[in-house]
């Protein structure tokens, strides 16, 4: 074994979980998190598995933790509010087994619905947090994430971002060490049940280990002072850190590691030997906020730092007072991401397209749909939103509405069948389009409940969405193929006339799933008229060039093109065949 | 003194397999590396940019390249080149494709695509190279192996040992495709002369 290896953040997460014994690893797909229960798979002998979601990942967790494994959770930003819920108690009963939370940020948003801060989290529930800042820190702090959640029996939150989880580095790696479970389970009543009355003692137990917590992070190991220039004392975690130190390599610094709960009174000395105070942060001024409440004198710090992914230019300007240098040239075109060419998602936002339908949307790659020239999807909130929003519409409007819900299936299993239980209690005349196209493909095609493969791409138990959604009681279920333009649009059309609750099931595997590829087509372009319509598919195999006439003549370029005939079903004039055949 | 290697395309052109294979190079050659790029979205065909820094000893702090200290460019396409132009240094060595792929907004004709982008990118303050990777991996029968190209053509600027290269394409591609694009490595060494010194 290869003592120093370049691993990016992600991996060194599960390095550092796999030399510290964990023996159970679950989670939820999310960017910038989807890589770690992965690599922790590939480096064997630990059980790990794709969780429903998040909540249900917590919670197995959690049973694991009772019988002494350790555990790691691994999840997005907003993953940690679906499983909050047991979160908050969890850091009530304990754990006995380590357990870590992997909580993975996405400052600027970057494949992201929003850009939430957790390192609340930490403090609203009392866990320790550590921060890492390199892979090494990475693989480093996720042992001692296991060894501080034992001492102090309490889960601990690893609070990483992008930049961290996405960034390679070389680590130096270490052996393996692992525990055995104590099978089988021992009650343990006042630990484990939280009725107010066993809540009430263990609350006052969680202050007597906050207490602990707090004496043993004023020596720990993981916060460090490097010493510097006195003019100028910089506290900083995190890829912060790393920014601040590019820019300012000869201040003073405070480099913390664990931000929850904080070293006041390292945070005090530091802050008296030097003249000026920064604290380098990303996203909110959650450390400053704390800093300044012991009353420490903070050098305040432009409110526009709090938004978006920081860069070494940004903390430079920061600090010297100046505005960022110019980006890059204002005049170039975007290139907004799309979905692939062949994507059977396509054939049903062209349906949605042309019957004008208000569509309530979802995350997943689908969400694409919503961007010109389809423009098919007309919310998009969070996971399962889309299933209850449509409900909503419809209890407000009345019958009649032109109006349905698209979801992904590995959305739909994650949190959109409690929705659609709603729909159909509540009796709503709501139409719900699954776009099954059997893989989470957005986050990087993990399996999922419905594709009947495990993590480790094993056979597992395969979820039948069309039974599933039978047996809730809707009594429209209708598999379509969105390959068959005519078929998808009809389906949907009727869906919509009815007054009752209905499903309708895309089904059709992503193209890069199934890496099929029929012929290419091609535009003929003695027949075509350049009226356009197929450049409204929003295909990127499908370009075009401004002809003399003032109009455009699309061309299909045959590496891009997948063969899936979506454009050829609509050419009014039929200019569109295959390779090879004949008009 | 660190190194400073920015590489922008877009989606599925290769670009975060080349940047692998440049960061595993820098590996076995025992130098310290750090590489960044952002996965997601960028990943349906949007652009992508890959960060690497490396140096033969001492720390790298700062994960991504501080603008304006980019040392090599490599561009594996022209408009995202342009776009990715302000990174660089005044006389950083930009090795650019003349591909063009027009970006949804110039398929719909809602945006022009920037015709004049290789004449502005070679108007700079830059050594600029064009190495034709497209081309060349076509005419060995695998396009995507253009971004091996690309990578000998860094490989001549760069100062890391041939077999640290070699080693780290066999390490990082899947070995039906190392052959083909050991191959293109080696044409692309032509589209950048020897150094001096
Ligand atoms: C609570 C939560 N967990 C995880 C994510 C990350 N995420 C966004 S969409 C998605 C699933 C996409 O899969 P699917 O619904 O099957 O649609 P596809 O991308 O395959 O079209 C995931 C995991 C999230 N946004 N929110
Ligand atoms: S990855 Fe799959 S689901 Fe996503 S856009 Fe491409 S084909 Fe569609």
């Amino acid at each position: 074994m290869e003592q120093r290896q370049l691993l990016s953040g992600n991996e060194a997460i599960a390095r550092g979980a796999w030399e510290a014994g964990c023996g159970f690893g679950s989670g939820y797909p999310g960017t910038p998190s989807s890589e770690i229960l992965p690599a922790l798979a590939e480096l064997g002998d630990c059980y790990t598995e794709w969780s429903v979601n998040e909540k249900c990942a917590l919670e197995a967790a959690a049973g694991a933790a009772i019988v002494g494994a350790r555990c790691l959770v691994t999840m997005k930003h907003v993953g940690l509010n679906v499983a909050a819920d047991p979160l908050f108690t969890l850091a009530y009963t304990g754990i006995n087994g380590g357990l870590v939370v992997v909580s993975a940020d996405d400052p600027s948003m970057h494949s992201s619905q929003n850009e939430q801060d957790n390192r609340h989290y930490a403090r609203a529930a009392k866990v320790p947090m550590l921060e890492p800042a390199s892979s090494q820190e990475a693989l480093d702090f996720t042992k001692l994430a296991f060894e501080i959640s034992e001492r102090f029996d309490t889960p601990v939150l690893l609070r990483v971002t992008t930049r961290i989880c996405h960034s390679h580095g070389v680590v130096s790696v270490g052996e393996r060490s692992v525990k055995q479970p104590a099978c089988p389970p021992q009650p343990q009543v006042a630990k484990y049940v939280m009725l107010p009355v066993h809540a009430r003692q263990r609350r006052a137990l969680m202050a007597q280990r906050v207490a602990s917590l707090r004496r043993y992070v004023e020596s720990a190991q993981v916060n460090r002072r490097e010493a510097g220039d006195p003019a100028v004392g910089i506290i900083s975690a995190g890829v912060a850190y790393q920014y601040a130190k590019e820019v300012c390599p000869g201040a003073s610094f405070l480099k913390l590691g664990m931000t929850w709960p904080l070293p006041e009174q390292m945070i005090r000395d530091f802050a008296a030997s030097v003249q000026k105070l920064y604290v380098i942060e990303e996203l909110d001024p959650y450390l400053a906020e704390q800093v300044q409440a012991m009353g420490v004198a903070v050098t305040p710090l432009p409110e526009s730092l709090q938004e978006g992914e920081l860069n070494p230019e940004r903390v430079k300007a920061a600090l010297e007072g100046s505005p960022p240098g110019p980006q890059s040239a204002p005049d170039l075109p975007a290139r907004p991401p799309q979905l692939c060419p062949g994507c059977p998602h396509r054939g049903v936002f062209m349906a949605l397209h042309r019957l004008r339908l208000f569509v309530t949307g979802d995350i997943g790659c689908y969400t694409l749909g919503a961007l010109p020239p389809l423009q098919a999807l007309h919310t998009c909130m969070c996971m399962g939103a889309g299933v209850g929003q449509i409900h909503g519409i419809n209890q407000a409007c009345g019958a009649g509405q032109r109006a349905v819900a698209v979801i992904g299936d590995s959305t739909f299993v994650h949190s959109g069948i409690t929705n659609l239980i709603n729909i159909f209690y509540n009796n709503s005349p709501s139409v719900v389009i699954i776009l099954d196209n059997a893989t989470t493909a957005m986050t990087g095609g993990q399996d999922h409940p419905g594709t009947g493969r495990t993590l480790h791409g094993g056979p597992g138990r395969k979820l039948d969405l069309a039974a599933l959604c039978q047996g809730i009681g809707i009594r429209h279920v209708q598999t379509v193929d969105p390959y068959d333009f005519k078929q998808t649009q009809a389906a949907i059309k009727a869906a919509v006339e009815r007054d009752e609750p209905s499903v309708i099931i895309a089904s059709r595997p992503c193209v890069l799933l199934s890496r099929q590829r029929g012929r290419p087509f091609v535009v003929d372009e003695e027949s075509c008229t350049q009226c356009g319509v197929c450049l409204q598919v929003g295909c990127p195999a499908i370009i075009s060039s401004p002809t003399a006439a003032g109009r455009r003549q699309p061309q299909i370029d045959p590496l891009l093109c997948s063969g899936c005939g979506l454009c050829a079903q609509v050419c009014p004039q039929d200019a569109i065949r295959q390779a090879g055949d004949t008009a | 003194m660190t190194t400073n290697v920015l590489m922008a395309g877009v989606g599925g052109q290769g670009v975060v397999t080349a940047s692998a294979v440049v960061a595993r190079a820098a590996l076995l050659a025992g130098w310290e590396v750090k590489k960044s790029e952002i996965h997601g979205m960028s990943q349906r065909g949007g652009s992508v940019v890959s960060h690497v820094r490396l140096a033969p000893d001492g720390e790298i702090f700062s994960p991504i390249i501080p603008a304006g200290e980019v040392d090599l460019l490599i561009g594996f396409e022209l408009l995202e080149t342009l776009r990715a132009l302000s990174y660089a240094r005044r006389g950083a060595h930009i090795i650019v494709d003349p591909r063009r792929i027009p970006p949804a907004p110039v398929s719909l004709g809602l945006a022009e695509y920037p015709d004049d982008a290789l004449q502005r990118i070679q108007e700079g303050d830059y050594q600029v190279h064009v190495a034709a990777g497209t081309t060349v991996a076509a005419q060995l029968g695998e396009v995507r192996a253009a971004n091996s190209v690309l990578l000998g053509a860094a490989s001549r600027l760069l100062p890391l040992p041939a077999e640290a290269w070699q080693q780290a394409l066999r390490l990082t591609l899947k070995a039906s495709i190392v052959q083909v694009n050991l191959e293109a490595f080696n044409r692309g060494r032509e589209f950048v002369p020897q150094p001096a010194g």
